[in-house]
């Protein structure tokens, strides 16, 4: 957080979306990926949905914390800027979370860009995707390699 | 049901029409239907347009009664169709089941879209989609399902090229084509890579244009001097989206050609051409299979062996396909039937398939939670 002249925090940041994980946290605090699971199917939804698609009302959806370990489903490596700013070459591609049985949509960092591979275990980091027009960091999530 | 029949096809060359309008380019391909037909505007009595992002990019609204009343079409029932790259597919249906319900019996259907961009720019079809704000590009979902498909059936690159040097090949026999220029699989390799494996050459380009059919009842078809051509079948269906899927295929694909070819009472191997949405490289090689054109897996092999070529044993996209001919958005899924009209009536000039008697039009469009949004199969039938 920045202060301006009359001492008045200024938030330097937004989220890419609300409601996706928590943010900030604290160092010692892990990341996690903020979703729901309906308790008849089971089924988990990242984004979080507010009715299960499957059991409709008798569902009922219940806030979880996604695992933060992955294991890449598909990756590519895009050569131009992305019309919404996220600038090449990037990596993005679907994460299997194999404790949530879930699969998500996530940018790939930490590494070459090429160097990533299907299979490949990978964790949820928190970090800026961006810097919008007016120079505030946009907050999003990605999947870096396991060290 | 009543059946219906295509009596009008026309379009304006698919490509880069800067200095030309919306409304002037549907004003041309309608034109070209209606005299194509030999109908009056004024016998019209509904009239369906597909379009996909003119509020994005142009910010444009009410695209079909500007279109129609170009040609003096005015006061009818009058539709603007949204679904994507089956905008134009849909309205297709539309217009369709208006005649086959016993409502009307002769309409227009339109197709129109301006996605030309400024050079290098990518279609930015808007941010309401959490991915896309995280850097989704309709490139990349490709790239995606590519190497999935690689890795499962060994797909080779140079098998995915092919594709589009043979749509470059068809593009250059077809005036309408945006290209008419023909590659080499090394060509289409050497181009510069848009989002691994697929390349420049390897996806279809921005482009305007437009294309318009006129339908009608058999009674009305029956007295008319034209070559008339029948719908066989109308399917559109939606996306699963199931979130662990096997993006090797689309099942959505699969229960839209299912239900085509049980309308229409027959299979795949009595299909005698095809046009699909070869937006990608990879794309046309999963349509093969979708289709049921070749077995799962073995759309590589199809495209590499020639038979999907225009002397094939199943020619695929004569017209050239989205990546020669051209994708402007809500106009392909028309353009596509347009092309197959022609080439039943025997009007495909250097590209006609040698007496065809049954044509498939397929087109999908949109994203949706790693699946596609809507999914069109028509079946054209020269009786």
């Amino acid at each position: 957080m920045e202060k301006n002249s009359l001492n008045e925090t200024i938030q330097t940041w937004s989220l890419v979306e609300e409601g996706l994980f928590e943010y900030p946290i604290a160092d010692n605090q892990v990341p996690a990926l903020l979703a729901n699971r309906c308790t008849k199917c089971g089924k988990t939804f990242f984004p979080k949905r507010s009715l299960c698609p499957y059991c409709f009302e008798k569902g009922e959806m219940k806030e979880i914390r996604l695992d933060r370990r992955g294991v890449i489903y598909a990756c590519t490596v895009v050569h131009r800027n992305s019309p919404t700013g996220i600038v090449a070459p990037y990596a993005y591609g679907y994460v299997d979370i194999p404790v949530n049985k879930v699969r998500v949509f996530g940018l790939f960092v930490g590494s070459d860009p090429s160097s990533f591979t299907p299979g490949q275990e990978v964790q949820l980091v928190i970090e800026p995707i961006k810097i919008d027009h007016q120079g505030k960091q946009i907050i999003g999530y990605k999947f870096k390699p396991v060290s | 049901m009543r059946e219906v029949f295509i009596v009008g096809a026309g379009m304006t060359q698919f490509g880069k029409h800067t200095d030309r309008s919306l409304r002037d380019l549907g004003r041309e391909a309608c034109l070209n239907a209606l005299r194509d037909a030999g109908v009056k505007p004024k016998k019209i009595e509904a009239g369906y347009c597909g379009n996909a992002l003119a509020p994005a990019i142009q910010g444009e609204t009410g695209v079909g009664q500007n279109v129609f009343w170009e040609v003096g079409i005015n006061e009818i029932p009058i539709v603007n169709v949204e679904n994507a790259c089956a905008s134009g597919s849909t309205a297709l249906r539309e217009g369709w089941m208006a005649i086959a319900s016993g409502f009307y019996d002769m309409v227009i259907v339109a197709g129109v879209e301006k996605t030309v961009m400024p050079k290098g720019a990518m279609l930015d079809v808007g941010a309401a989609e959490l991915e896309t704000k995280l850097g989704d590009v309709f490139p990349g979902q490709f790239a995606l399902i590519a190497q999935k498909h690689m890795e499962r059936y060994g797909t080779t690159r140079e098998q995915m090229a092919k594709v589009s040097v043979k749509n470059h090949f068809n593009g250059t026999l077809n005036p309408y084509a945006q290209f008419q220029k023909q590659f080499t699989v090394e060509e289409v390799l050497n181009s510069p890579v848009v989002a691994d494996p697929l390349t420049l050459f390897s996806c279809c380009p921005n482009s305007d244009g437009a294309a318009a059919l006129i339908l009608c009842s058999k009674k009305k078809a029956q007295r008319m001097k034209v070559r008339a051509v029948r719908i066989a079948a109308s399917i559109l269906t939606s996306g699963t989206y199931s979130n662990q899927r096997d993006i090797t295929g689309w099942e959505i694909e699969k229960r839209a050609a299912e239900g085509a070819y049980q309308m229409a009472s027959l299979g795949p191997k009595d299909v005698d051409l095809v046009e699909v949405h070869d937006a990608f490289t990879i794309s046309e090689i999963i349509h093969y299979e979708d289709l049921g054109l070749c077995a799962p897996g073995e759309g590589g092999r199809f495209v590499e062996e020639g038979a999907t070529e225009l002397s094939g044993r199943i020619p695929v996209n004569p017209s050239g396909g989205l990546l020669a001919k051209g994708h402007p958005v809500g106009a392909s899924g028309v353009a596509q039937v347009v092309e197959i009209v022609w080439q039943l009536r025997g009007e495909a000039g250097k590209r006609q398939v040698k007496n065809p008697r049954v044509g498939l039009a397929q087109i999908m469009g949109g994203y949706k939670e790693g699946d596609t949004r809507a999914c069109t199969v028509h079946i054209l039938i020269k009786d």
